[in-house]
């Protein structure tokens, strides 16, 4: 039996190999890993964008480098024009006495507001220097925007499990090979695990690769293969769902969407539902795996609270795949 | 007339097929999102942690003034749970580090909502603690920035904040000097400000800014993935070689193709569109951007198709194209991120002109410019995919 499952296994990786999808799923979380990592500084930044004539004071820029991004522009034309342009920047440019603090008008308040307050300290003549203020680390260095979105690489990643054995599928069905399986000595649930593994291995492979280059070392990596198997055995039930469900990649193709819908959902209901409102997700998995990972990445997660979210996602998943079980045997033959 | 045939047998084929009433399901589903969980005002959820080291009079003075100007408003205590936890904190100046270790504590701090006094919102909740432990402990967990004010020799207030780490050296700077003079002063200076604002521009609440997304990524953007699709089935079918023996030309069969996204795109982004934003959009500039950048898109899946023999094939190159051309949005919804290289992928300006298109004041130049580059690139790009087609002779 465990040879003919890996004999289903082996054929899977050749033939995806053979077309990029299976590489595609290896390398596209790695590059957006090493895409997260280059941006997240950025997206980090909070401050504002200040534009300022090159011809004001030099302390005045100076001082303004220390608290937001300032770009220098020669003449007051070119300033408007900056600040016409449809990014949030503000400028400050000096009159006969004192200074204008120049805005589109469609900026958030806060641009207004910091733009403001820095030059109002900066015409108070505060310093750092002269500063009575302590500060106090407690050390972290990972901004959650960085975990949210490496939590939102894991998911797709899963995903991207799921619809590999998706599109599989409905290549199967297309070749006729399916009918070709039933008359070997394979069983059914022998062909399901055959078909599930490639995804599994290579999305883990990915999820951890990914972890690796953002940075997660120090995780509890057992909590996060243990979150990870369980997502990977809810993306093979939607996978061989949507690969089932499908006669034609174009079906595919609107399965995957319909599925998105819950995994985005899900991401978006569990960062800004309040407290009071998150019951109202409990029941996508999708939700559960994503809070998991969260707290395992924040470095947050204690056993308890991650059984509790893989076993409801387990749970979920099982009554999906046994809701759809005739679905799937009847898909099957 | 034998475009016009080719566009109506396949609409009519779509009609009969599964994902053209999945594309309409998912808008009317989106709508549903946009109008029942998508506030028009999102309630702030910032939050800051504080522990006030001095005679409680004094806060209650602070704050009953506060109240009375409109500023914060007082709601009930707030009960917080905080799990079990160690760790170290630095002090950033003198490098001195105090280990922390709590148990399981549940906390019960004064809070008190900030209120914009121009608009009326929540701008940020304030959890007043009992104790510095308290503070430090629920900001910790939270990672929220966390404060203790307590009074120097002479009265004034001293600040030590309890930040994160994760923090950008400006924000710290700015925390510096913040209080480096009295609240007063500052007040005093900032009204003193003079601010000029180059227009009056309306801008969009967070439920009509979510519009230019949806019709973007899931319209336009879809017709990049779907018209690839509906190649590929045509190819397993056999469909296109039988093609290739009618007299009719390899564009007509893209082109109806085409048509056929651009009639489906058209008529879900209408059903998000209308309802929520009403008669303020250009329509005849929505539907012409909608329309010439869903035939570019198109185009360049066709172009894509035009390599590969099978959707299996293609869907490294697929997936790749579509999360690049995705990247924008985050420039769209953190306007402090807008990197120059953002600038040139082509849904930045599309994001941007939708935008444009559903405000009030539209630039009417800036959305007809972009649709100009649009259209040349799409038919640029149609024509390759065309010439492509024609030598492979396997469409």
């Amino acid at each position: 039996m465990l040879r003919k499952i890996f004999s289903v296994f082996g054929r899977d990786i050749r033939t995806s190999m053979r077309d990029s999808m299976a590489i595609f799923i290896i390398v596209m979380p790695v590059v957006m890993a090493v895409a997260i990592t280059l941006f997240t500084p950025g997206l980090n930044d909070t401050t504002v964008n200040l534009a300022m004539l090159r011809s004001d004071d030099p302390s005045h820029i100076t001082y303004m480098e220390q608290f937001a991004k300032v770009e220098v522009f020669d003449n007051i034309g070119d300033i408007e024009k900056r600040v016409n342009k449809r990014d949030a920047v503000a400028a400050i440019v000096p009159l006969e006495s004192g200074y204008e603090i120049i805005l589109q008008g469609n900026e958030p308040d806060m641009v207004e507001n910091y733009t403001v307050m820095l030059n109002s300290l900066y015409e108070l003549g505060t310093t750092k220097e002269e500063t009575t203020t302590t500060m106090m680390s407690f050390g972290h260095t990972v901004p959650p925007l960085k975990t949210m979105l490496v939590n939102m690489l894991i998911s797709m990643t899963v995903m991207l499990a799921g619809m590999l054995i998706a599109v599989s599928i409905v290549g199967e069905k297309a070749d006729n090979t399916i009918n070709a399986v039933n008359v070997t000595p394979l069983s059914q649930i022998g062909f399901v695990i055959g078909k599930s593994m490639m995804g599994g291995l290579v999305a883990m492979g990915s999820i951890i690769v990914s972890l690796l280059i953002t940075g997660y070392y120090d995780i509890n990596w057992f909590m996060i293969v243990l979150v990870g198997l369980t997502s990977l055995i809810l993306a093979f039930v939607v996978g061989f769902l949507q690969g089932l469900a499908s006669d034609d990649v174009i079906e595919a193709a609107g399965n995957v969407k319909m599925i998105l819908l819950p995994v985005a959902g899900s991401i978006i209901g569990y960062e800004l539902l309040a407290d009071k409102w998150q019951w109202t997700m409990y029941w996508s998995p999708f939700y559960w795996a994503y809070k998991a990972n969260l707290l395992v990445l924040s470095k947050q997660a204690d056993w308890p609270t991650v059984l509790l979210c893989t076993g409801m996602v387990l749970i979920l998943s099982l009554a999906v795949y046994f809701l759809a079980l005739p679905k799937i045997r009847k898909g099957l033959s | 007339m034998k475009l016009l045939s080719s566009y109506i047998k396949e609409m009519k084929i779509a009609a009969r097929g599964y994902y053209f009433y999945i594309e309409i399901f998912f808008a009317i589903l989106l709508l549903i999102i946009l109008l029942v969980a998508v506030k028009e005002n999102p309630i702030s959820k910032e939050t800051e942690f504080l522990f006030y080291d001095m005679p409680a009079e004094m806060v209650d003075a602070y704050y009953s003034a506060s109240i009375a100007k409109g500023d914060v408003k007082a709601v009930d205590d707030t009960i917080l749970e905080a799990k079990a936890v160690s760790f170290d904190v630095t002090d950033e100046n003198t490098k001195e580090v105090t280990s922390y270790a709590f148990g399981d504590e549940s906390y019960q701090f004064k809070t008190f909502e900030m209120i914009n006094t121009k608009t009326g919102q929540l701008t940020e909740t304030v959890y007043i603690a009992d104790s510095e432990e308290a503070m430090i402990h629920m900001s910790y967990l939270e990672k929220k920035i966390g404060a203790t004010m307590s009074l120097d020799a002479n009265g004034g207030i001293l600040y030590k904040y309890f930040t994160q780490g994760f923090e950008t050296t400006r924000l710290k700077n700015l925390l510096y000097i913040l209080h480096n003079e009295s609240g007063a002063a500052l007040k005093m200076t900032m009204d003193n400000q003079s601010v000029r604002k180059l227009g009056t521009i309306e801008t969009l609440n967070a439920r009509e800014n979510m519009v230019p997304v949806f019709i973007v990524f899931m319209g336009s953007l879809m017709g990049f993935f779907i018209v690839m699709a509906y190649i590929f089935l045509d190819k397993s079918e056999g469909v296109i070689r039988a093609f290739a023996v009618t007299p009719s030309s390899v564009w007509k069969y893209l082109l109806s193709k085409t048509l056929v996204i651009m009639t489906t795109v058209a008529i879900s982004s209408s059903v998000i569109t209308i309802p929520v934003m009403g008669i303020q959009p250009n329509y005849l500039l929505f539907y012409l951007l909608l329309l010439i950048s869903t035939f570019s898109f198109a185009s360049l899946g066709l172009l894509i198709a035009s390599f590969f023999d099978s959707i299996s094939k293609a869907f490294g190159a697929l997936y790749t194209i579509m999360i690049i051309l995705m990247l924008p949005a985050f420039s769209y919804f953190l306007p402090s991120f807008d990197p120059l290289w953002l600038r040139f992928f082509p849904t930045y300006p599309l994001l941007q002109s939708f935008k444009e298109i559903i405000m009030v004041n539209t630039d009417v130049g800036y959305v007809l410019a972009n649709s100009g580059i649009f259209l040349a690139g799409g038919l640029i790009v149609f024509l390759l995919a065309n010439l492509r087609f024609k030598k492979t002779l396997t469409v």
